[in-house]
């Protein structure tokens, strides 16, 4: 008992004679730093996630006017009956390969969108992974997945490479909107033959 | 009034700085200490308090109220970062003789000799699975149930663990004590 009385005995000096011992002020500073540098980078993303949000909703109302008096597009299973679940799709995803009788009898030009990269019939959708557009969301519960053009220097923005003369075109993006209406992911889409 | 820390958390993540600087003021000391009396170097300590905090700001979300104090949550973060750094051989686990048991005089003798860095030394000689919870329990203060959230383990782990530590650790200033009176200090042999 004795010895167990002196073991915590030095431990408490050795704790004592720690106790003022701190971080220097300078692991302050740059803590503090990386914590604004976060906010800046969080509010940029913040402000990309608003305004893709923003395009896949100006681009939904677009494709409704464009569809209207038209039945909206479905999702129509594969013809050799494999169980498939629709996927929660608020526009009609390209590349549409069946137009319907209506729609073949209106212009060209105010039947389809314009969009950068027309889908050709043959072609394989490839996508990348999802990348967050927030940094802490609400639970998802819910939401819908747009797809909308984007300029490819928004691919930059999240870290993939792009060639600096195709910053400006456009490119597919599937944006991922929550049932909050807060767009939380984005993901972009190329086709190959 | 005084916030508490899961208070200030939450502010921090909405991104809130003057709560993080609060935060950070409140609680670096302790993520600090633990680093160095683990480690025994100041530029780890440093580092592994700047990682800590860092570390809160990517993965506070996952802080659960319920489960522990954001203290205990730092602790653990920064357990992990000491972790990385030190030789993983040295975290596993080693049986310990039972009789290791320190002699009174011995102890009494080097605690009026005060040798407080022979005890960081001993200390920082344990095994890291027997260091964390005599620091954390010992020189930091936390209960068995902060240390056992720290630790990720359970609070009866944390308790066996400090015994075995506590008698690594009274062997280990025996021997200090010895080499300064200069004796043989071999066990008896009954």
């Amino acid at each position: 008992m004795q010895s167990e009385d002196f073991l915590a005995a030095a431990l408490r000096k050795l704790a004592e004679q720690d106790r003022e011992r701190e971080a220097p002020d300078a692991v302050e500073a740059r803590v503090v730093q990386a914590f604004r540098q976060r906010q800046v980078h969080r509010k940029w993303r913040n402000r990309i996630g608003w305004s893709l949000a923003a395009a896949a909703a100006l681009t939904a109302v677009f494709l409704a006017g464009v569809h209207q008096g038209t039945p909206p597009a479905r999702y129509v299973a594969p013809a050799h009956g494999v169980p498939t679940k629709p996927p929660q799709l608020a526009v009609a995803n390209p590349p549409v390969t069946e137009v319907p009788d209506a729609e073949a009898a209106a212009p060209v030009k105010a039947r389809r969108p314009p969009l950068a990269q027309p889908a050709q019939p043959q072609s394989r959708e490839v996508v990348t992974q999802f990348f967050p557009l927030v940094d802490v969301a609400p639970p998802f519960e819910r939401g819908e997945l747009l797809r909308v053009t984007v300029p490819a220097s928004t691919m930059r923005k999240v870290g993939l490479p792009v060639n600096e003369d195709r910053l400006s075109e456009p490119v597919y993006a599937d944006v991922l909107v929550g049932q909050e209406g807060l767009a939380r992911a984005i993901r972009f889409v190329s086709y190959e033959q | 009034m005084i916030e508490t820390d899961a208070e200030l958390l939450k502010q921090v993540l909405a991104g809130a700085e003057d709560a993080f600087t609060a935060l950070y003021r409140r609680r670096q000391g302790g993520v600090y200490r633990f680093a160095l009396q683990m480690t025994g170097s100041t530029a780890i300590a440093e580092d592994v308090t700047q990682e800590a905090f860092l570390a809160l700001l990517l993965h506070g979300t996952r802080y659960d109220e319920a489960r522990g104090t954001v203290a205990s949550f730092l602790y653990g973060i920064a357990r992990n970062l000491v972790l990385r750094r030190l030789d993983r051989r040295a975290w596993a686990e080693i049986e310990i003789d039972d009789d290791c048991a320190a002699t009174d005089d011995l102890l009494e003798d080097l605690t009026r000799r005060e040798s407080i860095e022979q005890v960081r030394q001993a200390v920082l000689s344990l095994p890291p699975v027997f260091r964390e919870v005599i620091v954390l329990c010992d020189l930091q203060d936390s209960s068995y149930e902060e240390a056992a959230m720290s630790l990720d383990c359970p609070v009866g782990t944390v308790r066996s663990r400090l015994n075995r530590g506590r008698a690594m650790l009274a062997r280990k200033l025996r021997g200090v004590a010895c080499a300064g009176r200069s004796i043989e200090c071999s066990p008896k042999i009954s």
